[in-house]
C-alpha cells in the first residue's frame, strides 16, 4: 500500500514549510525512521523520518518552495507499485493556500522533471562533496562513464551562476557554501546587528566563592544525580534568578512594545560543527541545579547530534554565551531578537588584583552584559550586574 | 655532474659487489651462481673477485641451501640466497615462512636472520607455466618477512643494500624482462629504506600504483594517456611489506581515481590488498571504485600470444585508465 509524505506541522502557528532538500531520491528505498527530507521552518531546520518503509515515489514536492502542511509532496510505495494520483497537484504551485479541488492532474506530469535517472549512481567522492557544499544529488546529472554523479559535478553545481563558465575544470575548493546553519546563523546575526541598538557593560568578578560553591556540590550532585555540574549550570542557575528582579532585561522587543516575562527561559550557546546554536533551558529559575545540569547536558548533546528539536531552541528569554573553555579572557556577543540582552562569559583566571590595598591572587571571571538600548538602559543594565556579581559572591543565597 | 647509466642487472651485480667488499661475512649461495654467473648474467665475475667460498654453487636442492642459509644467517653470516626462477619458491616454503620468518619472534629477540633471498618474477619470456610466475604476494602474507620488488635501476642497487644490511629476512624479486633496462645509477654507496613509496611521476586525474616491472608499463601508459589529455599519476610502493600506505593513499585522494597493477595473479593477491587499503583509506575522496589488473587466473601459456594476453600492457592499462577517466 502507499503512505503519503506530507509536510508536516513541527510547531503551533506553522502554515507553511520550506523544502530544503531531499535525503532519497525518486526511486530509493526508504526504511521506517530514515532521514526523508529536510524542511526549514522560521526557527530552524529539521529532518523528517520516513514513516514506512518502501520505495520512495511520486515526488512533488520542489526543493526551495514553500509548501502547505498537510500537503502530499511524495508517496511511500510498495515495490512496483505505482505511486497514487492525487488530486490536488498544488505542489508545484507556490503558496497555494486555498486548495483548489477542481483539476486531477497526473503526478507524472506535475512531478519536478528529474534531471538524474531514479537511482543513479554517486561516487562516494561526490555524496560527501554534496553534502558539504549543501547540493541535492536529484538536481545534478552525472558525467561518469556510466552516467555517476562525479566530484566535479557536484562542483559544478555548487558553483554559484559559474554552471555556464567553460571552465569545468575550475576547483571551487577556497569557497565555502555555508551549511544551512551556517546560513541561518549569518542572516540572524546580520538582522540582529544592523536593526538592534547593542550597548555592553563589563564587569570582572571574583570566582572565589562560586569554584568553592562548585567543589562543595560537585560530588554531592554526582552522587545523588550522576552529573557533574559545570560552571555554565551554575551561572544558568544565578542569571536566572537574579534576571527575576530585572524584567527589563528579560523581555522581548516586540512591535505593540515590550513583553516583560515572569519566567526565564535561558538560552545556552552550544557550538556545533557549523555554527553556533543557542538551545533553551525552561524555566531555569526554578528548576535545580542538578536539573539545570542535566538539561544542558542533553541539549548540548543533541545539539552535537544535529538532533535539536525545533522546542529546545525556541522561547528563549536570555542567553547565556560561555566562551571560559576556549580560555578567552572577555567577549562582547551578539543578542538574539526579540530577547533583550545577552551574556558573554569569559574564562576564570587568576589575575593580580588589588584586596584591601594589597595585590592578591584571585580566580577572576570578566562579564560582558550585551543590551538593546531599546529596552534598557546603561544604569539598568550595571544593576543586574551588581546584583548578579552579588550572588556569585554567595551563590548558596540564591539557590538554598 | 652526468649519472652513469647502468641496467638492471649491473644494479644488482654492483650493489652486491659493494656490500660484499664493505662487509666480509656478506656471500651467495644458489644454483649457477658461480661461473654461470646466473642464467641472466647479473652474477657474472663475482666468483672471480670473491672466491668460491664467498660465491657457493649448489646442486638443485632449493630447500637445503635455503635451510644452510637460514642457519647460517642465524650464527653469523649475511647471505644472499639465489632463486633462479620465482617459482621455485615453493621448495624453500618451510625454510622461509616457518624458520627465517619465526626465529627473531620464538626466540624473543635472541636470533636474527639476516638473509635475503633473491628471486625473479616476471612473465612474456616464453618459459612456460613453471617459469614465469609472480608469487610474491605469497611471502608478503607471512608476518616476519619483508618483501622488495625493485622497478629501476637505481632502485634495485639502494634497495638491494638496505635489504642485505637488514637484520632480519627481506626477499627481493627482480623481474627477469627487467634485467637490460637501463637507468641512472650513482657510483656512491646508497641507500633506500625499505617501506618508503615513490612517486614515479606526478599527475592530476588517475593514479597508477604499480609494482615492479608494471611501474614502466604504467609509466608507459602515462605518455598514451597524456596524449588524450589525461595527467596519470605513477607511485611505487617499491615494498609490498613494510608498506607505505600513505602515500597510496594521499595519491589517491588527489586524483580520486586509482588502477592497481601488479604482474601476479589478481585473486587474493597483490593488487587486492593495496586496493583494500587505498579503498579503506581513501574512500570519501574516491570518484569510481578502484580498479585491478594483474595476471590472468590461468596457468602462464608458452605460445607468445597467449602468454601475451595474460599480463597487463601498457596498452590494456591505458585503455582502462581512458575508461576511467572519459565522460560517457
Amino acid at each position: 500500500m502507499a503512505f503519503s509524505v506530507v509536510m508536516p506541522a513541527l510547531e503551533m502557528a506553522q502554515e507553511t514549510g520550506k523544502l530544503i532538500a531531499w535525503r532519497k531520491k525518486e526511486g530509493d528505498r526508504v526504511t521506517k525512521g530514515e532521514p526523508l527530507l529536510e524542511i526549514e521552518t522560521d526557527k530552524a531546520v529539521m529532518e523528517v523520518e520516513a514513516t514506512a518503509d518502501g520505495i520512495l515515489a511520486g515526488i512533488t514536492g520542489i526543493v526551495g518552495s514553500d509548501i502547505p502542511v498537510g500537503q502530499t509532496i511524495a508517496w511511500i510505495v510498495s515495490p512496483g507499485e505505482k505511486p497514487p494520483v492525487e488530486k490536488d497537484a498544488g505542489a508545484s504551485a507556490p503558496a497555494a493556500r486555498g486548495k483548489t479541488e477542481s483539476h486531477a492532474v497526473p503526478v507524472a506530469a506535475s512531478a519536478p522533471a528529474p534531471t538524474a535517472a531514479a537511482g543513479a549512481k554517486i561516487s562516494p567522492k561526490a555524496r560527501r562533496l554534496a553534502k558539504e557544499l549543501g547540493v541535492d544529488v536529484a538536481s545534478v546529472r552525472g558525467s561518469g562513464p556510466g552516467g555517476e554523479i562525479l566530484a566535479s559535478d557536484v562542483q559544478t553545481a555548487a558553483a554559484p551562476t559559474a554552471a555556464a563558465s567553460t571552465v569545468a575544470s575550475a576547483k571551487s575548493a577556497n569557497v565555502e557554501v555555508p551549511s544551512t546553519l551556517g546560513r541561518l546563523m549569518a542572516e540572524r546575526t546580520t538582522q540582529s546587528w544592523t536593526t538592534v541598538p547593542h550597548f555592553f557593560v563589563t564587569r570582572d568578578i571574583d570566582a572565589t566563592a562560586l569554584n568553592a560553591y562548585r567543589e562543595k556540590l560537585l560530588a554531592e550532585i554526582e552522587r545523588t544525580d550522576g552529573i557533574r555540574i559545570t560552571h555554565t549550570d551554575l551561572l544558568v542557575a544565578l542569571t536566572s534568578r537574579v534576571l527575576l528582579k530585572h524584567p527589563q532585561l528579560n523581555s522581548s522587543f516586540t512591535t505593540p512594545g515590550i513583553r516583560l516575562h515572569d519566567h526565564v527561559n535561558m538560552g545556552v550557546a552550544i557550538a556545533v560543527n557549523d555554527g553556533v546554536v543557542a538551545a533553551v533551558i525552561p524555566n531555569a529559575h526554578t528548576a535545580s541545579l542538578a536539573e539545570i545540569a542535566k538539561q544542558r547536558r542533553d541539549i548540548a548533546d543533541r545539539a552535537r547530534a544535529g538532533k535539536l528539536r525545533p522546542a529546545d531552541i525556541a522561547d528563549a528569554t536570555f542567553t547565556i554565551s560561555n566562551l571560559g573553555m576556549y580560555h578567552v579572557d572577555h567577549f562582547t556577543a551578539i543578542i538574539t531578537p526579540p530577547q533583550a540582552a545577552i551574556l558573554a562569559v569569559g574564562s576564570i583566571a587568576d589575575r593580580v588584583v588589588a584586596v584591601e590595598g594589597k595585590p592578591a591572587i584571585r580566580p577572576m571571571m570578566t562579564l560582558t552584559l550585551s543590551s538593546d538600548h531599546r529596552v534598557a538602559d546603561g544604569a539598568r543594565a550595571a544593576m543586574f550586574l551588581n546584583d548578579l556579581a552579588e550572588a556569585l559572591r554567595e551563590p548558596q543565597n540564591s539557590l538554598r | 655532474m652526468p649519472e652513469r647509466e647502468l641496467t638492471f642487472a649491473q644494479a644488482v651485480r654492483e650493489a652486491l659487489a659493494e656490500e660484499m667488499r664493505r662487509d666480509s661475512r656478506v656471500c651467495i649461495i644458489g644454483e649457477d651462481v658461480a661461473e654461470a654467473g646466473t642464467p641472466f648474467k647479473v652474477l657474472s665475475g663475482l666468483v672471480e673477485e670473491f672466491g668460491a667460498k664467498r660465491v657457493v654453487d649448489t646442486p638443485i636442492s632449493e630447500a637445503g641451501f635455503t635451510g644452510v642459509a637460514v642457519g647460517a644467517a642465524m650464527t653469523g653470516l649475511r647471505p644472499v640466497v639465489d632463486i633462479m626462477f620465482g617459482d621455485f619458491i615453493t621448495l624453500t616454503m618451510d625454510q622461509m615462512v616457518n624458520q627465517a620468518a619465526k626465529a627473531h619472534y620464538m626466540s624473543g629477540g635472541h636470533w636474527k636472520v639476516p638473509m635475503v633471498m633473491r628471486t625473479t618474477l616476471g612473465a612474456t619470456r616464453r618459459s612456460a607455466a613453471q617459469h614465469s610466475q609472480s608469487l610474491h604476494a605469497w611471502f608478503s602474507h607471512v608476518p616476519g618477512l619483508k618483501v622488495v620488488l625493485p622497478s629501476t635501476p637505481f632502485d634495485a642497487k639502494g634497495l638491494l643494500k638496505t635489504a642485505i644490511r637488514d637484520e632480519n629476512p627481506v626477499i627481493f624479486f627482480e623481474d627477469k624482462m627487467m634485467y637490460k633496462l637501463k637507468g641512472p645509477v650513482p657510483e656512491d654507496d646508497y641507500t633506500i629504506p625499505l617501506g618508503v613509496a615513490d612517486v614515479k611521476r606526478s599527475g592530476d586525474d588517475i593514479t597508477l600504483v604499480a609494482t615492479s616491472s608494471m611501474v614502466q608499463v604504467a609509466l608507459g601508459a602515462a605518455i598514451l594517456l597524456e596524449r588524450e589529455g589525461i595527467s596519470a599519476e605513477v607511485v611505487d610502493p617499491r615494498t609490498t611489506w613494510p608498506l607505505d600506505e600513505k602515500t597510496l593513499i594521499d595519491s589517491a585522494k588527489k586524483t580520486s581515481r586509482v588502477i592497481v597493477l601488479d604482474e601476479g595473479y589478481g585473486r587474493y593477491g597483490v593488487t587486492a590488498e593495496l586496493a583494500a587499503v587505498i579503498a579503506e583509506g581513501a574512500f570519501y575522496d574516491l570518484d569510481a571504485p578502484v580498479k585491478r589488473m594483474g595476471a590472468m587466473h590461468v596457468p602462464i601459456p608458452f605460445s607468445p600470444p597467449l602468454e601475451d594476453a595474460t599480463v597487463p600492457t601498457e596498452q590494456t592499462v591505458f585503455e582502462a585508465a581512458r575508461a576511467m577517466c572519459k565522460p560517457s
